[in-house]
């Protein structure tokens, strides 16, 4: 193609167009943000399959995730505070070690470090000796972790129950991970749920029993009734666990972090329906917005809500 | 050359354990610090903010010159701790060498000659801790040092004080506690047995005062000012004016204003819970001021009667914000609330032990100050068990420090000289070692 000579360079100026402009997107990546509110696809499924107006739509499903990245930051706008020059500047001239450089020159967020971590769990899934070289060098240096294992498709998404598939890494791994605790520690919580009706315990045997662990009740026992005797009355103690249990959960490894992290189980989701809030005074939300589908309590609030009621791209 | 200097010294010292230990409860909001030393100890620990703040006209402070401060609108925080765990250790180290090891740091100490005593939230990730331990013995050349989960240390204080039970000895640490600590970042359940943690039932919530701060914050910029670069203001404010509802419905049906041209009496007399709220000027005021609502005030305001100061009337979002920790659901948080978080981390425990947990509950942290948190998560947890488990849910004095004041008395007991790790034994066996043996706890021995 001839431009007659005039060679166009890529200008450093970007320029304003009026209304709108590419702006850098600083805020939680998606990944992070999917760790901190996972979607629920089974809910959105039968949401869809209530034919009773979906309260829910994608909009605002993305509209609340915005809103709780927002409550989860530190501040309104992103401060980049700079560490002051010391007056004294006595320390300033200190050596560090390595290792301690790299940290002080990291500026991972924590949202970084989970994701470096949750593709090292992935990693070691996958490919346990892999996963065991990688870390061998220093337990710190998961740089190497990430790059091999960014390639893994995405690494933040893999929920609870793929982790407990994990294979447990073997005792020759550099440091503890905190491993998915082995079947054996929840099975007593599994196998004892129903409520003990059965009567029939030893009533001699102090309780809780004698054990290493947790030790019998050694005070003087209460004052004995007549009524003690009375099958009515009798009060039933569920079985307190033996020793073995007491040291299996003891022991149990701790759980990682998105694991300990508190969610519905299938059947308290949708248990009680979710309470809704006016948006504007913030006293029950009984009306919809028909445009946006935003609740509101009543008139008056519905038309302080109309006068600022945009239907956006994005929001 | 501190770290090669501390250990040099330490190896011509020997084995000879330091006598003073620096006992730290590394808050993502505020740092508790104070030392234990056989002779003498701080009854108290000192609290300092931290955070590198900056106000508007950019002077910048770091942890606790935050004091000098007087003017606290437009207050920015660069935090070095994040979701409870500490991340930017360039900002934690600046707040650290100013606040304990610099000539003029007020709670000055030589870490050589040291032990220190660090908390740390549940459920930490690997390369997180062991950045902590590397800068502790490569950075600072700590003498001996544990790291251990800030929960547990509560169980080291006499807990059947708490809960007023009259007995004649204490166990230390206690047989059986269920912890619940409400902080900045999040809240977590942490069933405790003879001070170690049951770690498969350990549960989170990540409502924390940081969230309920902004959350208060959007309620007012919608409603009233855009308070969003007000962060301190608002946090203030919530700390005196917040309190949790025992009785949602009613108090929610009390702060409406009706429907239109009908004005509620409740709405129109506060019914008890409306109050004002006296912004700070930043000329003659630092503070907010809370003060009974009075009917008038707003209406000769729209008057146009010239009044010095702003005055917020605050209603449902007094206990709204609270809320958050009970029914998360409310801003579409897809996790349980907090009696349900009791419920779930019980579900992890044997049966037998639910009696024992549920009669010893022990709240702290910051947010469990809200007026009638103790006794709305009584009420929400009774629910949610059998009638014959007894639930009692008790709040220490002083929430905010209780992990401390535990870890002090840890720092006395013997269980700390069995689980610290000294520089020497660092060096040799190297920060995995470490590591595992934090994690490893007390095992089974009593």
């Amino acid at each position: 193609m001839n431009n007659f000579g005039v060679i166009e360079v890529a200008s450093q100026k970007t320029k304003n167009a009026p209304g709108w402009a590419y702006v850098p997107d600083t805020g939680l990546t998606p990944a992070a943000a999917a760790a901190l509110q996972p979607l629920n696809r089974k809910r959105a499924a039968r949401d869809k399959a209530n034919v009773g107006a979906p309260d829910l739509t994608a909009r605002q499903d993305a509209k609340i995730r915005k809103d709780l990245e927002a409550l989860d930051k530190d501040s309104h706008r992103d401060a980049q505070i700079p560490i002051p020059p010391k007056a004294g500047g006595t320390r300033a001239q200190n050596k560090h070690t390595p290792n301690v450089r790299k940290i002080l020159q990291s500026q991972k967020t924590f949202a970084n470090h989970l994701d470096d971590y949750q593709a090292f769990l992935a990693l070691a899934e996958s490919n346990p000796q892999l996963a065991a070289q990688v870390n061998k060098p220093t337990p710190t240096s998961t740089t190497t972790a990430t790059t091999t294992a960014r390639k893994s498709p995405a690494p933040s998404t893999i929920t609870t129950a793929t982790i407990e598939e994990t294979i447990t890494p073997d005792s020759s791994e550099p440091f503890p991970l905190p491993r998915p605790d082995t079947p054996t520690s929840l099975e007593p919580s599994t196998t004892a749920t129903p409520p003990p009706t059965t009567t029939e315990q030893p009533k001699l045997q102090s309780y809780p029993p004698d054990g290493t662990i947790l030790p019998a009740y050694n005070r003087p026992p209460p004052t004995p009734h007549p009524g003690d005797d009375d099958p009515l009355l009798v009060s039933r103690v569920p079985p307190f666990p033996t020793d073995e249990e007491l040291r299996a959960l003891i022991t149990a490894p701790p759980l990682s972090y998105l694991e300990a992290r508190a969610q519905w189980t299938e059947e308290e989701e949708g248990r009680y329906p979710a309470r809704r809030f006016c948006e504007v005074c913030g006293y029950w939300g009984r009306v919809k917005c028909i445009k946006c589908g935003a609740r509101v309590c009543a008139l008056e609030c519905l038309e302080a809500h109309r006068e600022e009621c945009l239907v956006r791209y994005g929001l | 050359m501190t770290g090669r200097g501390g250990a040099k010294k330490s190896r011509a010292a020997g084995t000879a354990s330091p006598t003073t230990t620096l006992v730290l409860d590394n808050g993502a909001d505020t740092i508790k610090a104070g030392f234990v030393s056989d002779d003498k100890s701080d009854d108290k620990p000192r609290i300092i903010p931290n955070c590198l703040s900056r106000d508007r006209h950019r002077k910048i402070y770091v942890g606790s010159e935050l004091e000098k401060c007087k003017d606290f609108s437009e207050l920015a925080f660069r935090r070095p701790v994040e979701k409870g765990f500490i991340v930017n250790w360039e900002a934690q180290k600046e707040i650290w060498d100013r606040e304990f090891f610099d000539d003029k740091a007020a709670q000055k100490c030589d870490p050589s000659e040291t032990r220190l005593i660090l908390t740390e939230q549940p459920n930490s990730l690997p390369s997180l801790q062991t950045h902590c331990d590397q800068i502790v013995f490569e950075e600072y050349g700590f003498a001996s040092y544990y790291r251990g989960l800030g929960p547990v240390f509560n169980a080291y204080r006499d807990i059947q004080s708490i809960f007023r039970t009259p007995q004649s000895t204490i166990d230390s640490p206690a047989q059986v506690i269920l912890l619940i600590d409400s902080g900045y970042s999040h809240t977590t359940v942490t069933p405790i047995l003879q001070g170690r943690p049951l770690h498969p039932a350990i549960r989170r919530l990540d409502v924390g005062g940081k969230l309920m701060t902004n959350y208060l914050t959007r309620l007012l910029s919608v409603r009233h000012f855009d308070m969003r670069n007000e962060l301190y203001i608002v946090n203030e404010m919530k700390e005196a004016v917040c309190y949790t509802s025992l009785d949602f419905k009613g108090d929610l049906e009390k702060t409406w204003k009706g429907t239109r041209g009908e004005k509620r009496e409740d709405y129109l007399s506060g019914a008890g819970i409306a109050k004002d709220y006296v912004l700070p000027d930043s000329h003659t005021r630092f503070h907010g001021v809370v003060r009974d609502y009075e009917p008038g005030v707003s209406a000769r305001a729209r008057k146009g009667i010239i009044s010095t100061e702003d005055v917020l009337t605050l209603r449902n979002e007094r206990f709204v914000v609270p809320e958050l920790l009970f029914n998360p659901s409310d801003i579409g948080i897809r996790q349980p609330g907090i009696a349900d978080l009791v419920k779930q981390s019980l579900l992890a425990v044997p049966i037998g032990l639910w009696s024992g947990l549920l009669a010893n509950i022990v709240v702290v942290g910051g947010n469990s100050l809200s007026e009638g948190f103790c006794q709305r998560l009584q009420t929400e947890i009774l629910k949610r068990f059998p009638d014959e488990c007894r639930v009692r849910v008790a709040r220490p004095e002083d929430p905010i420090i209780s992990t401390w004041l535990g870890a002090a008395n840890f720092a006395k007991h013997e269980h700390a000289s069995r689980l610290e790790v000294t520089k020497q034994e660092y060096e040799e066996h190297g920060a995995a070692w470490v590591a595992r043996k934090f994690a490893a706890g007390l095992g089974l021995d009593p």
